[in-house]
Protein backbone atom coordinates (compact mmCIF):
# COMPACT_ATOMS: atom_id res chain seq x y z
CA UNK A 1 0.00 0.00 0.00
CA UNK A 2 1.89 3.51 -1.17
CA UNK A 3 -0.48 5.63 0.67
CA UNK A 4 0.59 7.22 3.86
CA UNK A 5 -0.56 5.32 7.20
CA UNK A 6 -1.89 6.61 9.91
CA UNK A 7 -2.36 5.79 13.65
CA UNK A 8 -5.35 4.55 14.44
CA UNK A 9 -7.30 6.57 17.15
CA UNK A 10 -7.38 4.64 20.36
CA UNK A 11 -10.87 5.22 20.90
CA UNK A 12 -11.68 4.32 17.25
CA UNK A 13 -9.81 1.23 17.39
CA UNK A 14 -11.57 -0.18 20.75
CA UNK A 15 -14.94 0.15 18.99
CA UNK A 16 -13.59 -1.77 16.07
CA UNK A 17 -12.88 -3.88 18.58
CA UNK A 18 -16.17 -4.38 20.41
CA UNK A 19 -17.30 -4.59 16.53
CA UNK A 20 -14.95 -7.31 16.06
CA UNK A 21 -16.44 -9.34 18.68
CA UNK A 22 -20.09 -9.01 17.97
CA UNK A 23 -19.33 -10.30 14.80
CA UNK A 24 -17.78 -13.32 16.37
CA UNK A 25 -20.94 -13.80 18.22
CA UNK A 26 -19.41 -12.58 21.16
CA UNK A 27 -21.55 -9.94 23.57
CA UNK A 28 -20.75 -6.61 22.38
CA UNK A 29 -22.58 -3.13 22.33
CA UNK A 30 -22.82 -3.85 18.97
CA UNK A 31 -24.74 -7.12 18.83
CA UNK A 32 -27.78 -5.78 18.31
CA UNK A 33 -26.49 -3.88 15.16
CA UNK A 34 -24.98 -6.82 13.80
CA UNK A 35 -28.06 -8.81 13.65
CA UNK A 36 -29.96 -6.42 12.46
CA UNK A 37 -27.85 -5.40 9.65
CA UNK A 38 -27.24 -9.34 9.30
CA UNK A 39 -31.03 -9.49 9.06
CA UNK A 40 -31.08 -7.93 5.54
CA UNK A 41 -28.15 -9.64 4.26
CA UNK A 42 -28.86 -10.55 0.46
CA UNK A 43 -29.08 -14.22 0.11
CA UNK A 44 -28.76 -15.83 -3.43
CA UNK A 45 -31.24 -18.16 -4.86
CA UNK A 46 -30.92 -21.87 -4.59
CA UNK A 47 -31.16 -21.35 -8.54
CA UNK A 48 -28.47 -18.84 -8.93
CA UNK A 49 -26.22 -21.13 -6.95
CA UNK A 50 -26.88 -24.07 -9.11
CA UNK A 51 -26.27 -21.14 -12.70
CA UNK A 52 -22.88 -19.72 -10.64
CA UNK A 53 -21.97 -23.13 -10.25
CA UNK A 54 -22.64 -23.92 -14.02
CA UNK A 55 -20.55 -20.85 -14.81
CA UNK A 56 -17.80 -21.33 -12.48
CA UNK A 57 -17.22 -25.01 -13.82
CA UNK A 58 -17.07 -23.27 -17.37
CA UNK A 59 -14.37 -21.17 -16.62
CA UNK A 60 -12.66 -23.34 -14.67
CA UNK A 61 -12.50 -25.77 -17.79
CA UNK A 62 -10.76 -22.54 -20.26
CA UNK A 63 -7.09 -22.46 -19.74
CA UNK A 64 -5.94 -19.69 -17.60
CA UNK A 65 -5.23 -16.58 -20.22
CA UNK A 66 -1.49 -15.72 -20.38
CA UNK A 67 -1.15 -11.77 -20.08
CA UNK A 68 0.53 -10.56 -23.64
CA UNK A 69 3.65 -9.05 -21.52
CA UNK A 70 4.66 -12.28 -21.01
CA UNK A 71 4.99 -13.54 -24.29
CA UNK A 72 7.15 -9.74 -24.82
CA UNK A 73 10.50 -11.27 -23.33
CA UNK A 74 9.92 -14.03 -25.88
CA UNK A 75 8.82 -12.13 -28.94
CA UNK A 76 12.08 -10.02 -28.52
CA UNK A 77 14.51 -12.67 -27.57
CA UNK A 78 12.96 -13.98 -31.24
CA UNK A 79 13.35 -10.54 -33.01
CA UNK A 80 16.81 -10.18 -31.81
CA UNK A 81 17.73 -13.59 -32.81
CA UNK A 82 16.15 -12.71 -36.53
CA UNK A 83 18.10 -9.88 -36.60
CA UNK A 84 21.53 -11.74 -35.19
CA UNK A 85 20.97 -14.53 -37.97
CA UNK A 86 20.11 -11.92 -40.97
CA UNK A 87 23.07 -10.21 -40.06
CA UNK A 88 25.76 -13.26 -39.69
CA UNK A 89 24.08 -14.58 -43.05
CA UNK A 90 25.15 -11.77 -44.28
CA UNK A 91 28.41 -11.50 -42.53
CA UNK A 92 30.82 -10.89 -45.56
CA UNK A 93 29.56 -7.58 -44.72
CA UNK A 94 31.21 -7.30 -41.76
CA UNK A 95 34.58 -7.42 -43.53
CA UNK A 96 33.82 -4.84 -45.64
CA UNK A 97 34.42 -6.45 -49.46
CA UNK A 98 33.80 -3.70 -51.88
CA UNK A 99 32.95 -3.86 -55.97
CA UNK A 100 33.75 -1.35 -57.89
CA UNK A 101 34.00 -0.73 -61.54
CA UNK A 102 36.21 1.55 -62.79
CA UNK A 103 37.94 3.19 -65.86
CA UNK A 104 40.90 5.05 -66.02
CA UNK A 105 40.95 8.55 -66.84
CA UNK A 106 39.81 9.21 -70.50
CA UNK A 107 37.91 6.07 -70.55
CA UNK A 108 34.29 6.46 -71.33
CA UNK A 109 33.29 3.95 -69.73
CA UNK A 110 32.84 4.49 -65.64
CA UNK A 111 30.34 2.44 -63.35
CA UNK A 112 30.36 1.67 -59.45
CA UNK A 113 28.32 -0.43 -57.56
CA UNK A 114 28.41 -1.55 -53.84
CA UNK A 115 27.27 -5.15 -53.46
CA UNK A 116 28.71 -6.88 -50.35
CA UNK A 117 27.84 -10.05 -51.98
CA UNK A 118 29.76 -9.57 -54.57
CA UNK A 119 29.33 -12.31 -56.20
CA UNK A 120 28.49 -13.24 -59.59
CA UNK A 121 26.28 -10.64 -60.34
CA UNK A 122 28.38 -7.69 -59.97
CA UNK A 123 30.60 -8.43 -61.93
CA UNK A 124 28.59 -8.70 -64.88
CA UNK A 125 26.42 -6.20 -64.08
CA UNK A 126 29.58 -4.00 -63.94
CA UNK A 127 31.08 -4.78 -66.61
CA UNK A 128 28.12 -4.94 -68.59
CA UNK A 129 27.74 -1.19 -67.56
CA UNK A 130 31.30 -0.57 -68.76
CA UNK A 131 30.82 -1.77 -71.79
CA UNK A 132 27.49 -0.39 -72.76
CA UNK A 133 28.92 3.06 -71.51
CA UNK A 134 32.32 3.09 -73.53
CA UNK A 135 30.79 4.10 -76.53
CA UNK A 136 33.85 5.78 -78.87
CA UNK A 137 32.98 8.29 -80.99
CA UNK A 138 33.63 6.23 -84.30
CA UNK A 139 33.04 2.61 -84.98
CA UNK A 140 30.07 0.68 -84.53
CA UNK A 141 29.33 -0.64 -81.30
CA UNK A 142 30.37 -4.12 -82.55
CA UNK A 143 33.78 -3.00 -83.71
CA UNK A 144 34.47 -1.49 -80.54
CA UNK A 145 37.49 -2.46 -78.80
CA UNK A 146 37.33 -2.29 -74.79
CA UNK A 147 40.26 -3.49 -72.76
CA UNK A 148 39.07 -5.24 -69.41
CA UNK A 149 40.92 -5.61 -66.56
CA UNK A 150 40.00 -6.72 -63.27
CA UNK A 151 41.21 -7.02 -59.83
CA UNK A 152 40.04 -9.46 -57.49
CA UNK A 153 40.96 -9.78 -53.88
CA UNK A 154 40.09 -13.23 -51.96
CA UNK A 155 41.02 -14.16 -48.24
CA UNK A 156 41.05 -17.43 -47.03
CA UNK A 157 42.87 -19.30 -44.12
CA UNK A 158 46.19 -19.23 -44.31
CA UNK A 159 46.09 -23.10 -44.74
CA UNK A 160 44.28 -22.96 -47.59
CA UNK A 161 45.71 -20.61 -49.65
CA UNK A 162 47.97 -23.28 -51.61
CA UNK A 163 44.65 -24.96 -52.61
CA UNK A 164 42.87 -21.75 -53.24
CA UNK A 165 45.42 -21.13 -55.48
CA UNK A 166 45.41 -24.10 -57.28
CA UNK A 167 41.98 -23.58 -58.03
CA UNK A 168 42.94 -19.92 -59.21
CA UNK A 169 44.83 -21.54 -61.92
CA UNK A 170 42.16 -24.43 -62.91
CA UNK A 171 39.59 -21.79 -62.84
CA UNK A 172 41.71 -19.47 -65.46
CA UNK A 173 42.40 -22.76 -67.72
CA UNK A 174 39.11 -24.17 -67.49
CA UNK A 175 37.47 -20.46 -69.00
CA UNK A 176 40.30 -20.93 -71.83
CA UNK A 177 42.85 -18.33 -69.79
CA UNK A 178 46.58 -17.90 -69.05
CA UNK A 179 48.16 -17.56 -66.32
CA UNK A 180 50.96 -14.89 -67.10
CA UNK A 181 52.61 -14.68 -63.86
CA UNK A 182 52.13 -16.57 -60.30
CA UNK A 183 53.75 -16.14 -57.17
CA UNK A 184 53.04 -17.65 -53.64
CA UNK A 185 54.55 -16.56 -50.50
CA UNK A 186 53.83 -18.78 -47.47
CA UNK A 187 55.08 -18.27 -43.65
CA UNK A 188 54.20 -19.42 -40.33
CA UNK A 189 51.93 -16.39 -39.80
CA UNK A 190 50.66 -15.97 -43.13
CA UNK A 191 50.13 -16.93 -46.90
CA UNK A 192 49.41 -14.70 -50.07
CA UNK A 193 49.57 -15.70 -54.05
CA UNK A 194 49.19 -13.16 -56.32
CA UNK A 195 48.16 -13.97 -60.13
CA UNK A 196 47.95 -12.24 -63.17
CA UNK A 197 45.79 -13.88 -65.80
CA UNK A 198 44.67 -13.43 -69.76
CA UNK A 199 40.66 -14.49 -69.85
CA UNK A 200 39.35 -14.51 -72.61
CA UNK A 201 36.98 -10.85 -72.39
CA UNK A 202 33.89 -13.27 -73.77
CA UNK A 203 34.15 -15.52 -70.95
CA UNK A 204 35.73 -12.89 -68.32
CA UNK A 205 31.94 -12.68 -66.34
CA UNK A 206 31.80 -16.30 -65.61
CA UNK A 207 35.63 -17.01 -64.66
CA UNK A 208 34.91 -14.06 -62.69
CA UNK A 209 31.79 -15.56 -60.62
CA UNK A 210 34.13 -18.74 -60.74
CA UNK A 211 36.86 -16.86 -59.33
CA UNK A 212 34.72 -15.47 -56.91
CA UNK A 213 33.35 -18.60 -55.22
CA UNK A 214 36.64 -20.09 -54.70
CA UNK A 215 36.77 -17.51 -51.28
CA UNK A 216 35.92 -15.00 -49.35
CA UNK A 217 35.83 -11.99 -51.69
CA UNK A 218 37.19 -9.05 -49.94
CA UNK A 219 37.44 -6.77 -52.94
CA UNK A 220 36.80 -6.74 -56.23
CA UNK A 221 37.34 -3.78 -58.88
CA UNK A 222 36.62 -3.53 -62.25
CA UNK A 223 37.92 -1.17 -65.53
CA UNK A 224 37.61 -0.89 -69.21
CA UNK A 225 39.60 1.56 -71.35
CA UNK A 226 37.99 2.36 -74.66
CA UNK A 227 40.95 1.41 -77.10
CA UNK A 228 38.95 1.43 -80.54
CA UNK A 229 40.72 4.60 -81.49
CA UNK A 230 44.03 3.66 -81.47
CA UNK A 231 42.89 -0.08 -83.20
CA UNK A 232 41.01 2.46 -85.73
CA UNK A 233 44.35 4.81 -86.20
CA UNK A 234 46.73 1.68 -85.70
CA UNK A 235 44.76 0.10 -88.83
CA UNK A 236 44.01 3.03 -90.56
CA UNK A 237 48.20 3.67 -90.36
CA UNK A 238 48.78 -0.08 -91.40
CA UNK A 239 46.50 0.48 -94.63
CA UNK A 240 48.86 3.82 -95.43
CA UNK A 241 52.02 1.82 -94.99
CA UNK A 242 50.10 -1.22 -97.05
CA UNK A 243 49.46 1.42 -99.45
CA UNK A 244 52.66 3.18 -99.85
CA UNK A 245 54.36 -0.60 -100.17
CA UNK A 246 52.39 -0.91 -103.15
CA UNK A 247 52.97 2.02 -104.49
CA UNK A 248 57.25 1.67 -103.91
CA UNK A 249 56.78 -1.96 -105.38
CA UNK A 250 55.26 -0.31 -108.82
CA UNK A 251 57.46 2.56 -108.80
CA UNK A 252 60.60 -0.02 -107.91
CA UNK A 253 59.14 -1.82 -111.41
CA UNK A 254 59.28 1.65 -113.10
CA UNK A 255 62.96 2.31 -111.99
CA UNK A 256 65.74 2.14 -114.23
CA UNK A 257 68.77 3.66 -112.36
CA UNK A 258 70.81 2.09 -110.34
CA UNK A 259 70.20 5.12 -107.72
CA UNK A 260 66.89 4.71 -108.26
CA UNK A 261 66.69 1.47 -107.03
CA UNK A 262 68.86 1.64 -104.21
CA UNK A 263 66.72 4.63 -102.90
CA UNK A 264 63.69 3.25 -103.39
CA UNK A 265 64.95 -0.46 -101.79
CA UNK A 266 65.92 1.66 -98.69
CA UNK A 267 62.17 3.00 -98.57
CA UNK A 268 60.38 -0.27 -98.93
CA UNK A 269 62.66 -1.69 -96.16
CA UNK A 270 61.63 1.09 -93.76
CA UNK A 271 58.15 0.56 -94.96
CA UNK A 272 58.73 -3.26 -93.67
CA UNK A 273 59.87 -2.44 -90.71
CA UNK A 274 57.03 0.37 -90.50
CA UNK A 275 54.25 -2.19 -91.33
CA UNK A 276 55.89 -4.70 -88.88
CA UNK A 277 55.26 -2.32 -86.27
CA UNK A 278 52.01 -1.56 -87.27
CA UNK A 279 50.85 -5.17 -87.01
CA UNK A 280 52.38 -5.71 -83.83
CA UNK A 281 50.71 -2.69 -82.31
CA UNK A 282 47.30 -3.95 -83.68
CA UNK A 283 47.81 -7.60 -82.38
CA UNK A 284 48.49 -6.02 -78.59
CA UNK A 285 46.01 -4.03 -79.45
CA UNK A 286 43.63 -6.66 -80.60
CA UNK A 287 44.79 -8.89 -77.57
CA UNK A 288 43.93 -6.37 -74.98
CA UNK A 289 40.55 -5.95 -76.31
CA UNK A 290 40.21 -10.27 -76.84
CA UNK A 291 42.00 -11.19 -73.66
CA UNK A 292 40.53 -9.44 -70.47
CA UNK A 293 43.64 -8.78 -67.52
CA UNK A 294 42.83 -10.57 -64.16
CA UNK A 295 44.51 -9.68 -61.10
CA UNK A 296 43.79 -11.97 -58.26
CA UNK A 297 45.10 -11.36 -54.37
CA UNK A 298 44.52 -14.66 -52.24
CA UNK A 299 45.24 -13.52 -48.75
CA UNK A 300 45.78 -16.19 -46.09
CA UNK A 301 45.41 -14.26 -42.89
CA UNK A 302 41.18 -14.22 -43.49
CA UNK A 303 38.72 -16.13 -42.06
CA UNK A 304 37.14 -18.33 -44.78
CA UNK A 305 34.21 -17.85 -47.36
CA UNK A 306 31.01 -18.72 -46.54
CA UNK A 307 31.27 -20.52 -50.28
CA UNK A 308 35.15 -20.87 -49.92
CA UNK A 309 36.51 -24.73 -49.67
CA UNK A 310 37.81 -26.88 -46.53
CA UNK A 311 35.74 -27.80 -43.74
CA UNK A 312 34.27 -25.73 -41.14
CA UNK A 313 36.90 -25.84 -37.92
CA UNK A 314 36.44 -25.18 -34.88
CA UNK A 315 37.86 -21.37 -35.27
CA UNK A 316 35.27 -20.63 -37.71
CA UNK A 317 32.66 -21.72 -35.34
CA UNK A 318 34.16 -19.84 -32.31
CA UNK A 319 34.55 -16.94 -34.83
CA UNK A 320 30.71 -17.14 -35.90
CA UNK A 321 29.71 -17.47 -32.39
CA UNK A 322 31.51 -14.66 -31.32
CA UNK A 323 29.92 -12.46 -34.43
CA UNK A 324 26.55 -13.80 -33.44
CA UNK A 325 27.16 -12.29 -29.84
CA UNK A 326 28.12 -9.02 -31.52
CA UNK A 327 25.20 -8.58 -33.70
CA UNK A 328 23.04 -9.78 -30.15
CA UNK A 329 24.88 -7.43 -28.29
CA UNK A 330 24.34 -4.66 -31.08
CA UNK A 331 20.69 -5.47 -31.40
CA UNK A 332 20.05 -5.61 -27.63
CA UNK A 333 21.72 -2.06 -26.99
CA UNK A 334 19.32 -0.46 -30.23
CA UNK A 335 16.79 -2.28 -28.56
CA UNK A 336 17.44 -0.57 -25.09
CA UNK A 337 18.32 2.73 -26.64
CA UNK A 338 15.26 2.59 -28.50
CA UNK A 339 12.82 0.62 -26.39
CA UNK A 340 13.63 2.26 -22.50
CA UNK A 341 12.27 5.55 -23.83
CA UNK A 342 9.28 3.44 -25.47
CA UNK A 343 8.88 1.24 -22.74
CA UNK A 344 8.85 4.59 -19.98
CA UNK A 345 6.54 6.41 -22.05
CA UNK A 346 4.41 3.39 -22.11
CA UNK A 347 4.54 2.50 -18.41
CA UNK A 348 3.49 6.09 -18.00
CA UNK A 349 0.63 5.97 -20.13
CA UNK A 350 -0.32 2.63 -18.61
CA UNK A 351 -0.38 3.98 -15.07
CA UNK A 352 -2.11 7.38 -16.22
CA UNK A 353 -4.74 5.27 -17.82
CA UNK A 354 -4.68 2.86 -14.76
CA UNK A 355 -5.47 6.09 -12.84
CA UNK A 356 -8.13 7.68 -14.83
CA UNK A 357 -9.80 4.22 -14.73
CA UNK A 358 -9.77 3.91 -11.16
CA UNK A 359 -10.96 7.37 -10.75
CA UNK A 360 -13.66 6.76 -13.14
CA UNK A 361 -14.66 4.00 -11.70
CA UNK A 362 -14.71 5.19 -7.48
CA UNK A 363 -17.04 7.81 -9.50
CA UNK A 364 -19.85 5.07 -9.85
CA UNK A 365 -20.04 5.76 -5.31
CA UNK A 366 -20.03 9.44 -5.96
CA UNK A 367 -23.88 10.93 -5.16
CA UNK A 368 -25.09 11.71 -8.38
CA UNK B 1 -21.90 -25.62 -5.26
CA UNK B 2 -19.57 -27.61 -7.77
CA UNK B 3 -16.67 -30.00 -6.02
CA UNK B 4 -13.92 -29.91 -8.64
CA UNK B 5 -10.52 -29.07 -7.03
CA UNK B 6 -8.50 -26.55 -8.76
CA UNK B 7 -4.94 -24.94 -7.16
CA UNK B 8 -4.76 -21.30 -7.35
CA UNK B 9 -1.38 -21.13 -8.64
CA UNK B 10 -0.09 -17.35 -7.85
CA UNK B 11 3.51 -15.87 -8.22
CA UNK B 12 3.51 -16.49 -4.63
CA UNK B 13 2.18 -19.83 -4.39
CA UNK B 14 -1.22 -19.60 -3.22
CA UNK B 15 -1.84 -21.98 -0.66
CA UNK B 16 -5.70 -22.53 -1.03
CA UNK B 17 -7.67 -23.93 -4.08
CA UNK B 18 -10.07 -21.84 -5.44
CA UNK B 19 -12.93 -24.69 -4.98
CA UNK B 20 -12.10 -23.40 -1.11
CA UNK B 21 -12.55 -19.77 -2.20
CA UNK B 22 -15.61 -20.26 -4.13
CA UNK B 23 -17.17 -22.39 -1.40
CA UNK B 24 -15.98 -20.06 1.54
CA UNK B 25 -16.83 -16.86 -0.56
CA UNK B 26 -19.74 -17.25 -2.98
CA UNK B 27 -22.55 -16.10 -0.86
CA UNK B 28 -20.36 -13.13 0.61
CA UNK B 29 -19.53 -12.05 -2.50
CA UNK B 30 -23.48 -12.08 -3.78
CA UNK B 31 -23.90 -10.11 -0.22
CA UNK B 32 -21.76 -7.72 -0.93
CA UNK B 33 -22.46 -6.97 -4.38
CA UNK B 34 -25.94 -7.13 -4.57
CA UNK B 35 -25.49 -4.35 -1.39
CA UNK B 36 -23.42 -2.15 -3.52
CA UNK B 37 -25.70 -3.04 -6.75
CA UNK B 38 -29.26 -2.98 -4.96
CA UNK B 39 -30.37 -4.79 -7.95
CA UNK B 40 -30.74 -9.01 -7.58
CA UNK B 41 -30.48 -9.89 -11.20
CA UNK B 42 -27.39 -7.45 -11.85
CA UNK B 43 -26.15 -8.83 -8.85
CA UNK B 44 -26.02 -12.32 -9.90
CA UNK B 45 -24.58 -11.37 -13.34
CA UNK B 46 -21.54 -9.54 -11.93
CA UNK B 47 -20.73 -12.00 -9.16
CA UNK B 48 -20.40 -14.39 -12.01
CA UNK B 49 -18.60 -12.78 -13.43
CA UNK B 50 -16.16 -11.89 -10.75
CA UNK B 51 -15.61 -15.67 -10.30
CA UNK B 52 -15.03 -15.92 -13.78
CA UNK B 53 -12.27 -13.13 -13.94
CA UNK B 54 -10.64 -14.64 -10.80
CA UNK B 55 -10.42 -17.84 -12.61
CA UNK B 56 -8.86 -16.00 -15.79
CA UNK B 57 -6.37 -13.89 -13.96
CA UNK B 58 -5.71 -16.29 -11.16
CA UNK B 59 -2.26 -16.06 -12.66
CA UNK B 60 -1.74 -12.60 -11.32
CA UNK B 61 -2.93 -13.20 -8.04
CA UNK B 62 -0.21 -11.91 -5.87
CA UNK B 63 -0.12 -13.00 -2.19
CA UNK B 64 2.13 -10.48 -1.02
CA UNK B 65 -0.67 -7.91 -1.94
CA UNK B 66 -3.44 -9.39 0.06
CA UNK B 67 -5.52 -12.64 1.10
CA UNK B 68 -7.03 -14.35 -1.79
CA UNK B 69 -9.94 -13.04 -0.40
CA UNK B 70 -9.45 -9.29 -0.74
CA UNK B 71 -8.13 -10.29 -4.80
CA UNK B 72 -11.35 -11.77 -5.17
CA UNK B 73 -13.56 -8.89 -3.51
CA UNK B 74 -11.24 -6.51 -5.45
CA UNK B 75 -12.24 -8.21 -8.29
CA UNK B 76 -16.04 -8.14 -7.52
CA UNK B 77 -15.70 -4.68 -6.67
CA UNK B 78 -14.52 -3.30 -10.36
CA UNK B 79 -17.18 -5.47 -12.01
CA UNK B 80 -19.63 -4.00 -9.67
CA UNK B 81 -18.68 -0.80 -10.18
CA UNK B 82 -18.64 -0.90 -14.14
CA UNK B 83 -21.90 -2.09 -13.71
CA UNK B 84 -22.83 1.16 -11.55
CA UNK B 85 -21.30 3.73 -14.05
CA UNK B 86 -22.90 1.47 -17.30
CA UNK B 87 -25.94 1.75 -15.62
CA UNK B 88 -25.80 5.65 -14.70
CA UNK B 89 -25.16 6.27 -18.39
CA UNK B 90 -27.78 3.64 -19.72
CA UNK B 91 -31.17 4.49 -17.19
CA UNK B 92 -31.67 5.87 -13.83
CA UNK B 93 -31.23 3.18 -11.17
CA UNK B 94 -34.95 1.72 -10.28
CA UNK B 95 -34.22 0.39 -6.91
CA UNK B 96 -36.00 -2.85 -6.31
CA UNK B 97 -39.18 -2.92 -3.63
CA UNK B 98 -38.70 -4.27 -0.22
CA UNK B 99 -39.12 -8.04 0.43
CA UNK B 100 -41.66 -7.84 2.65
CA UNK B 101 -44.40 -5.08 3.69
CA UNK B 102 -43.98 -4.06 7.07
CA UNK B 103 -47.46 -4.34 8.99
CA UNK B 104 -48.00 -2.19 11.55
CA UNK B 105 -47.76 -3.40 15.77
CA UNK B 106 -44.83 -5.57 14.54
CA UNK B 107 -41.24 -5.20 16.28
CA UNK B 108 -39.38 -7.26 14.39
CA UNK B 109 -40.85 -5.93 11.22
CA UNK B 110 -40.27 -2.30 12.28
CA UNK B 111 -36.56 -2.67 13.37
CA UNK B 112 -36.04 -4.11 9.84
CA UNK B 113 -37.33 -1.45 8.57
CA UNK B 114 -35.71 1.28 10.53
CA UNK B 115 -32.74 -0.83 9.65
CA UNK B 116 -32.91 -0.84 6.02
CA UNK B 117 -33.81 2.83 6.15
CA UNK B 118 -31.22 3.46 8.12
CA UNK B 119 -28.52 1.40 5.07
CA UNK B 120 -30.47 3.29 2.44
CA UNK B 121 -29.26 6.82 4.34
CA UNK B 122 -25.64 5.87 4.07
CA UNK B 123 -23.96 7.19 1.17
CA UNK B 124 -22.80 4.70 -1.23
CA UNK B 125 -19.19 4.27 0.00
CA UNK B 126 -20.17 4.00 3.64
CA UNK B 127 -22.63 1.05 2.79
CA UNK B 128 -20.07 -0.69 0.61
CA UNK B 129 -18.08 -0.66 3.85
CA UNK B 130 -21.01 -1.54 5.83
CA UNK B 131 -21.16 -4.64 3.43
CA UNK B 132 -17.39 -5.45 3.56
CA UNK B 133 -17.48 -5.69 6.84
CA UNK B 134 -20.93 -7.30 8.08
CA UNK B 135 -22.11 -9.40 5.06
CA UNK B 136 -18.24 -10.37 3.59
CA UNK B 137 -16.76 -10.53 7.20
CA UNK B 138 -13.45 -9.01 5.72
CA UNK B 139 -10.98 -8.07 8.14
CA UNK B 140 -9.80 -4.27 8.59
CA UNK B 141 -6.33 -5.10 6.20
CA UNK B 142 -8.66 -6.85 3.59
CA UNK B 143 -11.25 -4.19 3.07
CA UNK B 144 -8.51 -1.75 3.15
CA UNK B 145 -6.94 -3.48 -0.02
CA UNK B 146 -10.46 -4.01 -1.94
CA UNK B 147 -11.25 -0.22 -1.49
CA UNK B 148 -7.83 0.68 -2.16
CA UNK B 149 -6.86 2.39 1.01
CA UNK B 150 -4.36 2.29 4.54
CA UNK B 151 -5.87 -0.04 7.19
CA UNK B 152 -5.96 2.83 9.51
CA UNK B 153 -7.78 4.76 6.74
CA UNK B 154 -9.90 1.55 6.03
CA UNK B 155 -10.66 1.11 9.92
CA UNK B 156 -11.50 5.24 10.26
CA UNK B 157 -13.81 5.14 7.37
CA UNK B 158 -15.76 1.90 8.61
CA UNK B 159 -16.21 3.11 12.61
CA UNK B 160 -17.73 6.88 11.01
CA UNK B 161 -20.22 4.29 8.75
CA UNK B 162 -20.83 2.30 11.46
CA UNK B 163 -21.30 4.77 13.79
CA UNK B 164 -23.32 6.46 11.36
CA UNK B 165 -25.62 3.67 10.89
CA UNK B 166 -25.90 2.99 14.83
CA UNK B 167 -27.01 6.85 15.21
CA UNK B 168 -29.32 5.38 12.59
CA UNK B 169 -31.37 3.15 13.90
CA UNK B 170 -31.49 4.45 17.31
CA UNK B 171 -33.13 7.41 15.98
CA UNK B 172 -36.76 7.55 17.00
CA UNK B 173 -38.47 7.09 13.95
Amino acid sequence: MSRRETTLDPAVAAELAELERALAGEPSPFTALVADVHAERPVMTPAFAAKLDARVDEARAAPPRRSWLAWSPLGGLAAALVVAVVVVSNRDGGSSPSTESSSPAGSHASSSTEDSSAKAAAPQSAAGAATSQAAPAFGSPAARKVERSTSLALSTARADVQGVADDVIATSQRFGGIVESSQIATSDAEASAVFALRIPTKRLDEAIAALSKLAHVASLSQGSTDITGSFVSASSRLGDARAERRGLLKALGRATTAQEIDALKLRLRDNRSQIAALKGELNGLRRRADLARVDVTVSGNGHKGATGGGSWTPRDAAHDALRVLEVAAGVVLVGLAGGIPIALIGALGALAARSARRRRREGALDPV
Amino acid sequence: MATATMALPGRHQATSSFEALYRSCGADLYAYVASLLHDRTAAEDVTALAFERALRKRRSFDSGRGSERAWLFGIARNAALDELRRRSRTAALLAEPPDEAVSPGDDDADRRATVRAALAALDARERELIALKFHAGLTNAEIAVVIGVGESAAGTRLHRAVTKLREACNEPS
